[in-house]
């Protein structure tokens, strides 16, 4: 440690060390994202207002009291049955009792039986006594359960049941868009949304290989206070931040996390009403007034308020202007800004970073 | 191995310390009284935009100083101007008295302040309308940071000439601290510039290169300086050898490796492999911390710093205790539990404030308590040696306050975040508004600190000629016309 220039040298090493490790690694992998993985989760850059908003953002420093950063968690799978497959029994086997139990197993089955059975009626040499047990024995059980249930029963159970038969059967005779929906998204849960991979992975492999079943697995989150309580949909990756001219992930949280505030924040006037005062309207908030960014003028006697004049409203569902006595315009520069914000979305599903599921719904501070 | 080992003339002789003293005076004083009045800037800055954490509606017209500007002005006029400034005066006058050899080339020196004075200036002028960057930590503009990497080089040419200019048996290891913080302020701020601001990568690979520039300039830039003043002044003012240089040279590189991968948040946006190298990195930040903590206990042994009647070696001391307090907080990081609660509250904030107004501005100020008034001719010492005790004082209570704010009521803001209370917001406003009073104590703190520059200069700088000599004279003549 007395040689001059082993000291530069190793101070450079080191230097090059961490610059390696929090520079180029990470920046190169993140420069060879691509916004198009060909699945149909492709991420367009921002154009327009939306991108000069970007930088009004930037210029208020509204990065220090809001974050980009939707946190993940731990989460279970839900495995989620889109069709049973033909082994009644050993599906019984794979899923257990507790699931098999459910009426909705049962009722898919008897479904698959009487489709099953109308197709051997047809068939030369039927055995017409058969075909008639199996369609009374799924007409007594027609009305054990709600019509709902019985609608995704249908679903799972990968038949059509059509006319006067689906009423006997306890389906409706004519059924709705929203039945042919129910039905289309029927889906039966086998595993409680907890378990994670290691748990079920044999069940999993029994249902698609042995049982021919076809399912999908939804992420649950277990703990996941963003998606949960703070207005996220998803933990937010790398690939969210692609097209930022400057990416700016936040410091703090005094403000919400802005991850997904154009996804739950839709209404326009709402947001150019929180930038001008968010306290407007008897709203408690601690974000300061950025009136700058917008024209105000007094309001003549009797005047109507122009039709992209910002306003509040009032307790007996009148609205009104968010500055009262005045009239209040977005300048190009809000526009822009609100722009921006509502291209901050994160309820689009990534391969990386899947929609979870949430347990539990509240969010007592959603739209602050 | 020594020097002199692999050469066979003999080091030249040392300068004699008035001489080396007198080589630094213009452009090392320069550099301090610059330092203090960025320190006034910072903390009044700073002061303001925290103002707005109690009255969101002050000052709100303004689109020059909304919450976001402020506080990245105060932290590039802190970073920058007062830890630039005063960080790089030492070093020269360190460098110089560790080599034995007057400052070379002080024009240079002087060409360099003027430059990275005038960086920074752009950059409280470019952030005020609207040109910063958007990383928090960095927020430099381009045209900034190229005045002040061209003035930093100036600065660094003349102390690299100091540095060579005389062979030593043995390089003390504050010499290894101040030229690594040298060579790494180029390498950090070139990086960020040209991957961040110049040509910039796409957002999502700012992030990582951001966090390394921002953590790279604490931790090894601010860290190598502050570290480099505590391992030569403890020593040298308790009158001991400095315990280990093995422990010294454990902490050095490991700090120089480790330092750039620290602290990167567990909710990152990117790859988990760099989370995890993070987390790993802060793991073993603990023996940097064992390094330099055990080397200068041992080396102190017996003697209470914080107790001790010499000013400078109380700075060094509370420093010494802040630094290993935020390694302890580094550290602490290898938790990612820790480290979810408290990613997105004013802990992260709090601790930076500690690290840079306890540790490093508290290094400075022990350090420039002892320097500036050796740098003049003859026996001069502070106007009012008690006022300068006010600087120590209120920077520590300060430093502390912010501290036990920032950690403690973080703590229950993290836990607001992650249970979804209704409360949240005032809980991620308690600790900011009780971090006010700390911020007004460094406010105090530096006014005292610019006053006490200003009092130490006018009394001193220009021999018989000082603004004091001349009032000295003055009331004489009129004492002698009044007797007369």
């Amino acid at each position: 440690m007395n040689k001059s220039p082993w000291i530069f040298l190793g101070v450079l090493f080191a230097l090059s060390l961490s610059w390696w490790g929090m520079v180029f690694g990470p920046a190169s992998q993140a420069n060879a994202a691509k916004a198009d993985l060909g699945d149909g989760t492709s991420l367009h850059p921002r154009s327009g207002l939306a991108q000069q908003g970007e930088q009004i953002y930037r210029e208020n420093g509204c990065y220090y009291c809001h974050t980009r950063m939707a946190t993940g968690g731990t989460f279970g799978y839900e495995i989620q049955i889109t069709q049973l497959g033909a082994d009644k029994a050993l599906t019984r086997e794979i899923i257990g009792e507790e699931y098999a139990g459910n009426k909705i197993f049962e009722k898919a089955y008897a479904f698959q039986a009487v489709a099953a059975a109308q197709d051997a009626a047809t068939a030369e040499g039927a055995d017409v006594e058969a075909t008639k047990a199996t369609l009374e024995q799924a007409k007594a059980f027609a009305n054990s359960i709600e019509t709902e249930d019985s609608l995704i029963a249908l679903g799972i159970s990968g038949v059509t049941i059509e006319g006067d038969l689906a009423g006997e059967l306890g389906l409706p005779i004519e059924m709705s868009d929203a039945d042919k929906s129910t039905v289309a998204d029927a889906t039966f849960a086998v595993s409680k949304g907890i378990e994670q991979w290691d748990e079920i992975k044999d069940r999993v492999r029994a249902l698609k290989d042995r049982a021919g079943a076809q399912f999908k697995l939804l992420p649950v989150a277990d703990d996941w206070p963003d998606v949960v309580y703070w207005g996220a949909r998803r933990q937010s990756v790398t690939r969210d931040f692609l097209h930022d001219v400057h990416a700016m992930p936040g410091v703090m949280r005094v403000g919400p996390d802005l991850s997904n505030v154009g996804g739950r924040q839709l209404d326009l006037n709402a947001l150019y009403a929180k930038i001008y005062n968010s306290q407007a309207g008897g709203k408690s908030s601690h974000m300061p007034p950025y009136k700058y960014l917008f024209n105000v003028r007094s309001a003549k006697e009797g005047e109507e308020l122009p039709t992209n004049a910002v306003t509040v409203s009032t307790g007996d569902g009148f609205k009104q202007s968010v500055e009262p006595d005045f009239v209040v315009t977005p300048t190009y520069k809000s526009r822009a800004l609100a722009a921006y914000l509502q291209s901050l979305r994160n309820d689009r599903g990534l391969p990386e970073a899947p929609l979870p599921a949430v347990r539990k719904t509240s969010n007592p501070e959603e739209g602050e | 191995m020594s020097e002199e080992g692999t050469h066979n003339a003999p080091p030249a002789p040392e300068a004699n310390p008035e001489e080396i003293n007198a080589s630094c005076r213009g452009p090392v004083l320069f550099l301090f009284f610059s330092a203090a009045l960025w320190a006034v800037q910072a903390t009044g800055v700073g002061l303001l935009g925290s103002l707005k954490m109690h009255v969101p509606g002050f000052l709100a017209d303004f689109s020059h100083l909304t919450y976001g500007r402020l506080q990245a002005n105060s932290w590039v006029a802190f970073l920058y101007g007062f830890a630039g400034n005063a960080g790089l005066g030492l070093t020269l006058w360190m460098l110089s008295r560790l080599r034995g050899m007057p400052l070379a080339r002080p024009g240079f020196v002087l060409a360099g302040a003027f430059l990275w004075n005038a960086g920074a200036t752009a950059a409280m002028v470019g952030i005020t309308m609207g040109d910063q960057p958007g990383v928090a930590g960095y927020e430099l503009p381009a045209y900034a940071s190229r005045l002040l990497l061209i003035g930093q080089a100036f600065i660094a040419f003349s102390a690299i000439i100091t540095y060579f200019s005389r062979r030593h048996q043995q390089l003390y290891p504050s010499s290894w601290f101040l030229i690594a913080g040298l060579v790494a302020f180029p390498w950090i701020v070139g990086t960020a510039h040209w991957l961040l601001v110049e040509t910039p990568v796409r957002g999502a690979a700012q992030i990582p290169v951001a966090h390394w520039a921002v953590t790279s300039l604490q931790q090894i830039w601010l860290g190598c300086m502050g570290l480099a003043a505590i391992l030569y002044f403890i020593p040298k003012i308790t009158g001991r050898q400095l315990y280990s240089r093995q422990w010294a040279a454990f902490g050095f590189w490991m700090l120089l490796i480790l330092g750039g991968w620290v602290n990167l948040n567990s909710g990152s946006p990117l790859p988990v492999w760099s989370i995890k190298l993070s987390q790993y990195a802060s793991g073993l930040f603990i023996f940097v911390l064992i390094a330099i903590g055990w080397n200068l206990r041992q080396t102190a042994k017996g003697v209470p710093l914080l107790g001790s009647n010499d000013l400078t070696l109380q700075c060094m001391g509370f420093a010494l205790g802040a630094w290993l307090i935020t390694a302890l907080f580094t550290f602490g990081n290898v938790y990612s539990d820790w480290n979810s609660l408290l990613q997105f509250t004013y802990a992260g904030t709090a601790v930076r404030q500690f690290f840079a107004w306890g540790f490093f501005a508290m290094a400075m100020f022990g350090a420039v308590y002892y320097v500036a008034p050796r740098l003049f001719i003859g026996e001069v010492d502070w106007a009012c040696s008690g006022t300068y005790k006010w600087i120590f004082r209120l920077t520590a209570i300060g430093a502390v306050v912010i501290l036990l704010a920032g950690l403690g009521m973080s703590y229950l803001h993290g836990h607001a975040l992650q249970a979804g209370s209704a409360e949240v917001l005032k809980k991620a406003l308690m600790p900011m508004r009780i971090a006010f009073l700390g911020e007004i104590l460094f406010f105090m703190s530096s006014l005292i600190f610019l006053g006490s520059m200003a009092c130490l200069l006018f009394r001193n700088c220009c021999g018989e000629y000082s603004p004091m000599a001349l009032i000295r004279k003055c009331r004489a003549a009129k004492a002698e016309g009044g007797a007369e």
